[in-house]
């Protein structure tokens, strides 16, 4: 099993990616889980879910005992409970849950990553692969909720100020719930060279490298999802990325933690 | 730190974060234009939608969109009739952009009558 | 005047502020601008380059070590934290998030 987390500057194409990702990964048939925390959620649309703005509802949790977590999964809601009834079946049988909504405030937020967490902890680990898709820049994964990923996903473009939110979520590391493993997936990249830009700047293993794909753009701007969009290089390349991580990581084992 | 800046001729450009967060919590009649920038996609103008909602509700001064990286009519047609009551500036996909952006430069300084830089000239004027 | 740019990500709300920056400048306006993203970037729009982006330090990480901001006046900020860019455009930031928060 591998909980896996999508972040990067905003725009760099991280639900492009997850979104994609967790589709052909559920392709294999394991199960999926997508995670969508990015208060303008961006998963629903790659994915071909025709949900926006549906994040878990506020009365999910309550508040938590004294000294305790601030709150808490309401009383008779477990993580296998809070699975089935929230999280939105999808295609190629992937369950999709979103946490964000713009319209919603910050404490909606706030709440949801308290009932993630404890989500998390307590689901049976080898249930779900996760696949997150985290908000773009660092605010978001650096406040907590990047907590649940093994690897740590940075989407980054060939640009100077792509690269510079990579190398700060870079730091993501000197937490002591890091990530165990922080890559890189370049995106938009027209050839070699521009990988290895990255991957120079960066420093860490560049786990994928997708090319840009004006289908892909083309498809965004009608709604459609890259995989139902004929987007084809940007979508051999998510493949790719998915044997790769099939090829590192044991996914179908969690190991205990 | 924005509405506590004094009145003075000087022009100020502020580059928010991404969403409407910062917007949200900006004091009210913080600005005296909100300039929209939105891409021709469904999700791009929802957040602008949002956008143009939670500046008129907190009285952010004049609203002008900015559609920009349009391809083509649709791209403009699409931006517009979502926000038919404002006005709206065409900014085209621009190489010149997408290469400043590359060589971390600025797109003035590649070439400064660029189609999307004089897009974007024209907004002084404008708001003015 | 004061103008906020908003937008989703990636969007291009830095790129039109670099470049309405800068075309204010060259109309002959008295120019800043104000990088209020917590990765701020509108330095490389602006055309001051990577390192000097970098070397800007936020302001806030400077007041969170125990300057108060009320202390200054607008002219001392923007004299102390800010930099100079292309056409007499003066950048000044706001506040960044570098560093993951403990548990
Ligand atoms: N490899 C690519 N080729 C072409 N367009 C892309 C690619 N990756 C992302 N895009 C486009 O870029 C925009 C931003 O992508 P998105 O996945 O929403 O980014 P993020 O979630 O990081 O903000 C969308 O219009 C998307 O269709
Ligand atoms: N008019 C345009 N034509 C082509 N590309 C553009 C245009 N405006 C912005 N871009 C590209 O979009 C990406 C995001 O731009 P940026 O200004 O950093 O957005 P934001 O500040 O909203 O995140 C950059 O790669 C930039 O080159
Ligand atoms: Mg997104
Ligand atoms: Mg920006």
């Amino acid at each position: 099993m591998i909980r896996i987390a999508f972040a990067g500057k905003g725009g760099s194409g991280k639900s492009s990616i997850s979104g994609t990702f967790a589709r052909l990964l559920a392709r294999t048939d394991r199960p999926v889980l997508a995670v969508d925390s990015d208060p303008l959620p961006g998963m629903a649309y790659s994915l071909g879910i025709p949900v926006d703005d549906r994040p878990a509802p506020d009365d999910v949790v309550v508040e938590g005992p004294e000294g305790g977590p601030r709150w808490v999964l309401r009383p008779g809601l477990d993580a296998g409970g809070f699975i089935d009834q929230y999280a939105e079946a999808g295609p190629d049988g992937v369950r999709y849950l979103q946490f964000g909504n713009s319209w919603g405030h910050w404490s909606t937020l706030q709440r949801g990553q308290h009932a993630w967490s404890q989500v998390v902890k307590e689901m049976d680990p080898n249930a779900w692969n996760v696949v997150g898709d985290l908000p773009g820049g660092t605010r978001q994964a650096m406040f907590g909720w990047a907590k649940y990923a093994d690897v740590l996903a940075i989407v980054a473009e060939p640009t100077p100020k792509s690269i510079q939110v990579a190398k700060r979520l870079r730091n993501i590391t000197k937490a002591d719930w890091s990530p165990d493993h922080v890559v890189v997936v370049a995106n938009r990249v027209s050839g070699p060279e521009d990988v290895r830009r990255i991957s120079d700047a960066l420093e860490r293993p560049v786990i994928g490298a997708v090319p840009d794909d004006p289908a892909v753009t083309a498809a965004d701007k009608q709604a459609v999802a890259p995989l139902n969009g004929g987007a084809g290089p940007f979508v051999d390349a998510v493949a790719e990325l998915v044997t790769q991580v099939e090829s590192t990581y044991d996914l179908d084992i969690r190991s205990s933690d | 730190m924005l509405s506590s800046v004094p009145h003075t001729d000087t022009v100020i450009v502020a580059d928010l974060e991404a969403g409407i967060g910062t917007l949200t919590r900006l004091p009210e009649q913080a600005v005296e234009h909100t300039l929209v920038i939105v891409e021709p996609t469904p999700r791009s103008i929802d957040v602008g939608k949002r956008a143009v909602q939670v500046a008129t509700e907190r009285a952010q001064g004049n609203i002008t969109v900015v559609a920009n990286k349009v391809a083509d009519d649709e791209d403009n047609e699409r931006v517009r009739s979502a926000f038919a009551e404002f006005k709206v500036v065409t900014v085209p996909t621009d190489p010149v952009v997408i290469k400043a952006d590359r060589q971390g430069v600025s797109p003035v300084d590649i070439d400064a009558e660029a189609p999307a830089v004089a897009a974007i000239g024209k907004l002084v004027n404008l708001l003015g | 005047m004061r103008v906020a740019v908003v937008g989703k990500g990636g969007s291009g709300k830095t790129s039109v502020s670099g470049v309405l920056a800068r075309s204010f400048a060259r109309a002959g306006h008295n120019v800043v601008g104000l990088d209020c993203d917590t990765n701020p970037n509108l330095g490389l729009s602006l055309g001051v380059g990577d390192l000097e982006t970098e070397r800007l330090l936020s302001l806030r990480d400077q007041i969170d070590e125990g300057e108060q901001s009320h202390a200054h006046t607008w002219d001392d900020i923007l004299q102390t934290y800010g930099t100079d860019a292309p056409d007499g455009v003066r950048l000044t930031v706001v506040n960044r998030i570098d560093n993951p928060e403990p548990d």
